[in-house]
């Protein structure tokens, strides 16, 4: 039964540097660790100090990449959650309404676990496409965290807890970037080793075949909301904290930069392919860039201009893309028109 | 077993399993809204026995198939496994009792690996977490036994597309099946993978397995099958023993009379003039160099298997996709022009219907009218502005002349049936009294009546001095239409029949090899 059959197999590479080449080959991450190191070498030379005083840098990055963690969860499966910065915004005015401390906290975690919930049932059970359904709450819960607030910020009862939330906890690390990692880590964990999580790359790869398999589809989505919900919800407990109100128009860029940093780091919006690792080097790379860009001087309105130009680059320069890129531009300048003919 | 004398089809009982079967249907209708795909068909497998079944396309053989595996619930009939009736729509029921079904589309998930593919919905797990080494173990298992070896930890998006439909057979091995259902799992194959897989197979029935193999392949029906079953139209025409019938009478039966019949009115209707397209040493991906005429009236056609190069030859030569060498021109009242980009070639009258014409062809929610206007808007508008009365005017003459049902030209084109959506295509481009049309299978998945409409139309196009190339996978609608074949296989033309010489079996012979494959 073991003969080999008379066909060609796959490449089969031996040695270090051959399993190390098939390994790089299999992995998505590609652009975003080769951007990583063109942003931290350029910063290195230019803006040493970005690494010296890393615990700005580390606070940059955990606020732009937490959102983007939970948010890579939904897009393995091809689904889209524009309502995450509503709702760290909803979370953050819920929390700071509640006078115990610990108790707005819970309360705003379940509000994050409940709004995934609603997002899912639109998606899955109503069957709006999720770029709607998400539209629709983003709108939603920013006027909600307005009239809960009386669209001032809340400020928390507990000051104390909220100042001691910003010194560093173990090391010098502050609880933000512990909470960062640790979201990391179980994420991370999550889509890989657990068997519920890995399934979210069926249900993005290839629903049919996920379908056909006996995984339940539906509940994955239902999962794959609610992590993007509860870690949204979570980094608004956080900003509260540490800015010791609530403020109902916080998050504001969140929205956009999480996007970027997942999309950066080789995530596919359209589902199946990408890495929590991935996001994780994307939301690294633009947290650098930023605060080198403003040590530097530079106006944040000119930031978010260089911000576009690198998202398009590193889009653009994934191998697999930059293949599909050249065809397009090649066919385009032969006047090819695949949708409809020219008269 | 026959408790239900009357519904077993009369044509079975000449050949009777000796064991009894695994699995058994009865009496399987299903139907998609109007249209019948399956009519009060019934099948037997006993285990070891390799099954074959054939048909044309649409017969009605993926249909039966899926209602097997419990993805369709069938309108009437029974799926017995080991006599006991099995719940009907329910995968999960069908995989339980043994049944596993390797699908025509490839249902893999790209990112995932080899591994986790095999056991994809069944991952095995130690307290939540992945265990990794059992779910190796399972998947080598599964690849040994098949005899396929691949590094389990490899992405499915890097593997070649033979090798994925082997690691498609090895997940329906490693969920245990007592019935294996491959739906042309040749269809992608090179002859040697194909020589691997048709041993493969006859080791699995050796050790009991009950299997259905479809394919449209008849020398390979004849190589591994004990029995074959013939659909046509989605009726069961006849089930064999495979030794004591012939490929001509399995062909005769999948073609049907009334076909041949059309076969003979075809050929008096033709008489080429002057070569309108031309191409020369057309190279592209997966095309090694295509020279091909078409002349005014002529009817080509070209032939092959599925993955032969043909879409992609016909893509390439009018520039749709891009060509790494060759020429193309066409001559129109004697002016030769050459056609370097699709663009050019529409300008020059040359009209092309893709194969995905719900994609390429058509925007579904733009109504008839409005189709029809895009690809004529320059004789349709004045000044940019398009002129409505002129635009329904035209759109009802056209659509009158291809026959569309109902004749609603302000419908959208979604709401029509596929045949009538390709009457809708072929309108648009009528509409352009193009020179040249190159259709590219003009009929897949329509309705009896529309095609037979359709081939008219093809037809009088021809009459009317249209040069027309036919890429069909069709081969009584290829036989029928074509004044001459040339068959393709990988990439190149293996050979040329005049229409008046072609038949099923000489076609078939060049697109497969022609190989010790062929004949009994």
């Amino acid at each position: 039964m073991s003969q080999r059959p008379g066909i060609t197999l796959g490449e089969t590479r031996s040695g270090f540097v051959g399993r190390l080449r098939t390994t790089l080959a299999r992995r998505t991450e590609g652009r975003a660790l080769a951007l990583f190191f063109v942003v931290a070498t350029v910063t290195w030379i230019m803006e040493p100090i970005v690494f010296t005083s890393y615990q700005v840098t580390l606070g940059r990055i955990a606020l732009i990449g937490l959102v983007a963690l939970g948010l890579t969860a939904v897009i393995l499966m091809g689904e889209l959650d524009l309502a995450v910065a509503s709702t760290l915004a909803v979370a953050g005015v819920v929390m700071a309404s509640i006078d115990n401390l610990a108790l707005g906290i819970i309360a705003a975690l379940l509000t994050g676990l409940l709004i995934g919930v609603v997002n899912a049932f639109f998606v899955v059970v109503v069957g709006i496409n999720s770029f709607i359904a998400t539209l629709g709450m983003l709108f939603f819960l920013r006027g909600a965290a307005f009239v809960i607030s009386g669209e001032e910020p809340v400020r928390l009862a507990n000051i104390d807890a909220g100042i001691a939330f910003g010194k560093p906890f173990i090391g010098d690390l502050t609880p933000r970037v512990l909470l960062f990692i640790v979201a990391f880590i179980a994420i991370q964990l999550f889509v890989t080793r657990v068997r519920v999580g890995r399934e979210f790359y069926a249900v993005g790869g290839n629903r049919e075949a996920a379908y056909d398999a006996g995984i339940p589809v539906r509940r994955r989505i239902f999962t794959g909301f609610m992590i993007s919900g509860f870690v949204a919800a979570l980094a608004g407990v956080i900003n509260t904290l540490e800015r010791t109100a609530a403020d109902p128009t916080a998050g504001s860029t969140v929205l956009l930069a999480s996007f970027a940093a997942a999309i950066i780091g080789g995530i596919l919006l359209t589902g199946g392919r990408g890495s929590v690792f991935g996001t994780l080097l994307g939301a690294t790379s633009l947290g650098i860039l930023q605060v080198a860009l403003t040590l530097s001087g530079v106006q944040v309105d000119v930031q978010n201009i260089i911000i576009g130009l690198v998202l398009l680059l590193a889009v653009i320069s994934d191998p697999t893309t930059l293949r599909v890129v050249l065809g397009n531009a090649r066919a385009f300048i032969q006047g090819r028109s695949e949708i409809q003919p020219e008269g | 077993m026959n408790d239900h004398p009357d519904s077993e089809s009369t044509a079975q009982e000449s050949s009777v399993p000796i064991a009894a079967p695994i699995i058994e249907a009865r009496n399987i209708v299903k139907r998609f809204g109007g249209a019948v795909a399956v009519d009060d068909v019934g099948i037997a497998v006993p285990p070891g026995e390799i099954h074959g079944l054939v048909g044309e396309n649409g017969a009605g053989k993926s249909t039966l198939m899926r209602v097997l595996a419990g993805i369709l619930v069938p309108d009437n009939g029974s799926v017995m496994v080991d006599g006991v009736r099995l719940e009907p729509g329910s995968t999960r029921a069908a995989l339980e009792a043994g049944i596993s079904l390797v699908h025509q589309e490839l249902s893999l998930v790209p990112e995932m690996t080899v591994a986790e593919n095999i056991l994809l919905g069944s991952t095995p797990t130690r307290a939540g977490l992945i265990n990794t080494r059992e779910l190796k173990q399972i998947a080598a298992a599964a690849l040994e036994e098949i005899g396929v070896s691949v590094d389990l930890d490899e992405p499915i998006v890097r593997l070649s597309v033979a090798l994925r439909q082997f690691v498609e057979i090895a997940r329906a091995i490693a969920r245990n099946p007592r019935v294996l259902i491959l739906d042309e799992p040749t269809a992608t194959l090179t002859p040697a993978e194909t020589d691997y897989l048709l041993d493969m197979l006859q080791r699995l029935a050796e050790r009991g397995l009950a299997i259905i193999y479809i394919s449209h392949r008849i020398p390979e029906i004849f190589r591994i099958c004990d029995r074959v079953t013939v659909l046509r139209d989605g009726r069961l025409v006849d089930t064999a023993d495979v030794a004591a019938t012939t490929p001509q009478q399995v062909v005769d039966n999948m073609v049907g009379r009334e076909l041949k019949v059309d076969l003979e009115t075809r050929r008096e209707a033709t008489a080429p003039g002057e070569v309108v397209l031309s191409a020369r040493g057309v190279t592209a991906k997966g095309v090694n160099g295509i020279d091909l005429d078409v002349r005014a009236g002529e009817i080509v056609g070209l032939g092959g298997l599925v993955g032969a190069g043909r879409t992609e030859f016909v893509r390439a030569m009018i520039g749709a996709d891009i060509k790494s060498a060759g020429r193309v021109t066409i001559t129109v009242n004697g002016r030769e022009k050459r056609l370097s980009s699709y663009r050019s070639a529409v300008h020059n009258g040359v009209a092309y219907i893709p194969e995905e014409r719900r994609t390429d062809g058509l925007a579904l929610t733009m109504s008839v009218a409005d189709n029809i206007a895009l690809s004529n808007r320059h004789e349709l508008s004045r000044f940019a502005v398009l002129l409505r009365g002129k635009i329904a005017k035209f759109a009802r003459s056209l659509a009158d002349t291809v026959g569309l049902r109902p004749p609603e030209i302000r419908r959208e084109a979604g709401d029509f049936s596929g045949g009538n959506q390709q009457k809708i295509v072929l309108a648009k481009w009528l509409g352009r009294k193009p020179s040249a049309i190159v259709l590219d299978e003009p009929t897949r998945g329509v309705d009896v009546g529309a095609k037979v409409e359709i081939h008219r139309l093809i037809r009088d196009l021809a009459l009317d001095g249209t040069a027309v190339l036919v890429v069909s996978s069709d081969l009584p609608e290829l036989l029928e239409l074509s004044d001459v074949i040339h068959v393709v296989r990988d990439g190149r033309i293996v050979g040329t029949l005049p229409g008046d010489v072609a038949d099923e079996k000489s076609v078939m012979t060049l697109a497969s090899g022609g190989t010790g494959l062929i004949g009994a």
